[in-house]
């Protein structure tokens, strides 16, 4: 491997690897609030990749019932992944309110909710199916309106690739990172955010509404997954809405290859991820995903905690 | 008219009861104590007053206003605070982070400076452990902390949850001067306890809470020389 392939090989690493952090982000707040994977969460990237195809392409899909239909506006491709993403962000509460309330406010126990969740995802799925068919879709390459689509570095024998939307994907993933760090570390929101996922009961001693959180939760959980779906999408295409289901079992490798419950471990996870795929040569690209899994069996067996997960202090 | 006033509250666990039946008044100014055995329902109370627990029948008022059906957030606003059984700081942030999310429910920025000064005053151990992880804290001084942290609510009623136990008599003598300090400074206290006869020596009145209802309530100094009283609780 000459040195070209390899920088391209680390800059497709980061990019798709950044995606994986935020989407597995998502993951990672629901946990550490609720300390339940919510399933419904590949569902959520499928959504999200589809809701900004449809707002920035301008019609719904090639099959299902909304074949024919055109969306009467469309929006620049920022505007389309921010409301895709807003609009996922709903969704995600309105998950939190059908699959996981009803079953908190009963006190079931923390399996069902993940079936519950399950469940949620396969109906999600195929309602989308049903509405608009599962052909594969690429964005149109107009969606960045006049930028160039890709830019070629080249010196000597040593040719390298960025696309454009490796760029964006990378811009707006650092960007969503740090403002994410800042609510989280810094805000009055963010301590409260922590303290619920510290100890529910005594946020609530603190005056803290801990339902609304939960709700913000999920809400922030839906916004990163879908803004993660709406970037893989429009970087590799939208390869039917199954793909979420891929997306959603890579990103538990990510959550439990960076440690459970970390911020930090899912950023890491997603990066080392992405890196790892992007070294897997083109001719066995099919198996990109058993990579996954494979650094995820790796580590559960030298250190189950994952890279950045801590054991809980306990203090008597 | 009584600032807190619980009457013929009931609360269950699924089908333990914890308790039956209780009637129960805190006025303005007072530290009132409830006092019992392990188990007897002290702590199932307090967490019926903060709302952490349905209650099963009966009603809460607080200033004259019903909350049984409040949520605990919305009791924390009203003006209860309570600092729980077991401390449960929040281990992952630091001593002033705590007190900051103790003022949660205030919006008056400046003067919850003030009053994060004035707590590092009151408990000076806390203040030369600011920015350490309330983890690292020692039993004493996340005791200390919890109530604190209740205090930066500016409770009118502040409930304290054994506040003595599992922690060295020095301490526990320390924590009981503040206690008394608070109450001075005009704080309303309701105090559950396992060390009784340190309690009733703090408190005006004293419930005795046993298998869930209340069997002997009065003044301290009078039940303090009740022969039933001194012989069940006492260990007279």
């Amino acid at each position: 491997m000459y040195t070209g392939e390899y920088l391209q090989n680390i800059l497709n690493g980061i990019s798709i690897g950044s995606v994986y952090a935020i989407f597995a982000l998502g993951y990672t707040l629901v946990f550490s609030i609720l300390g339940i994977i919510n399933f419904a969460h590949g569902a959520v990237f499928t959504l999200g990749a589809y809701l900004t195809y449809s707002l920035a392409v301008g019609h719904f899909g090639i099959g299902g019932l909304l074949a024919d239909m055109q969306v009467p506006f469309r929006l620049s491709f920022p505007l389309s992944l921010l409301l895709g993403s807003l609009l996922s962000g709903v969704f995600g509460v309105l998950i939190e309110r059908c699959a996981f309330r009803p079953l908190r406010l009963r006190g079931a126990d923390p399996l069902l909710a993940l079936v519950s969740s399950l469940g949620v995802a396969l109906v999600t799925i195929n309602v989308i199916q049903y509405l608009v068919g599962s052909e594969i879709y690429s964005f149109p390459s107009e969606v960045y309106g006049d930028i160039r689509p890709a830019f070629t570095f080249q010196r000597g024998d040593t040719t390298i690739v960025l696309r454009t939307v490796q760029l964006i994907i990378f811009a707006v993933n650092m960007t969503v990172l740090v403002l994410l760090r800042y609510l989280i570390s810094c805000t009055r929101v963010g301590k409260a955010l922590r303290a619920v996922a510290e100890n529910s009961s005594t946020a609530s001693l603190l005056g803290i509404n801990v339902d609304r959180f939960i709700l913000y939760t999920f809400f922030l959980s839906g916004f990163l997954g879908g803004m993660a779906g709406g970037l893989v999408g429009t970087s590799f295409g939208i390869a039917g809405p199954y793909f979420g289901v891929s997306y959603g079992l890579k990103g538990l490798a990510v959550i439990v290859l960076g440690g459970l419950g970390s911020i930090p471990g899912a950023v890491l996870g997603g990066m080392v991820i992405g890196l790892a795929e992007a070294f897997v040569p083109s001719d066995y690209s099919a198996y990109k995903e058993a990579v996954a899994f494979a650094y995820l069996f790796t580590m559960l067996l030298i250190c189950p905690r994952g890279l950045l997960g801590r054991a809980t202090i306990e203090k008597v | 008219m009584a600032l807190l006033e619980l009457e013929n509250v009931s609360v269950a666990y699924g089908a333990i009861q914890a308790v039956r039946n209780l009637n129960l008044e805190v006025h303005e100014g007072e530290i009132v104590t409830l006092i019992g055995a392990n188990g007897a329902g002290k702590s199932s109370t307090l967490r019926a007053i903060s709302r952490l627990l349905k209650l099963q029948a009966g009603r809460i008022r607080f200033d004259g206003r019903d909350i049984s059906d409040s949520a605990s957030h919305a009791v924390v606003r009203a003006g209860i605070a309570q600092s729980p059984e077991g401390r449960q700081v929040l281990t992952k942030q630091s001593v002033q982070d705590n007190l900051e999310l103790g003022a949660y429910v205030r919006h008056d920025r400046a003067a919850i400076k003030d009053d994060i000064e004035r707590m590092y005053r009151l408990f000076p151990r806390l203040g030369e452990r600011k920015q350490q992880s309330a983890g690292t804290l020692s039993g004493g001084e996340q005791q200390m902390l919890a109530i604190a942290r209740a205090l930066m609510s500016r409770p009118r009623l502040l409930l304290l949850d054994e506040p003595s136990l599992g922690l060295a008599p020095l301490i526990v003598l320390e924590i009981f001067s503040i206690i008394r300090e608070l109450n001075s400074e005009g704080t309303t206290i309701l105090l559950v306890e396992q060390n009784a006869k340190l309690a009733m020596q703090h408190a005006q009145r004293t419930y005795v809470l046993e298998a869930g209802q209340i069997t002997f309530s009065g003044l301290s100094r009078e039940l303090l020389t009740d022969e039933r009283v001194l012989h069940a609780y006492l260990g007279g």
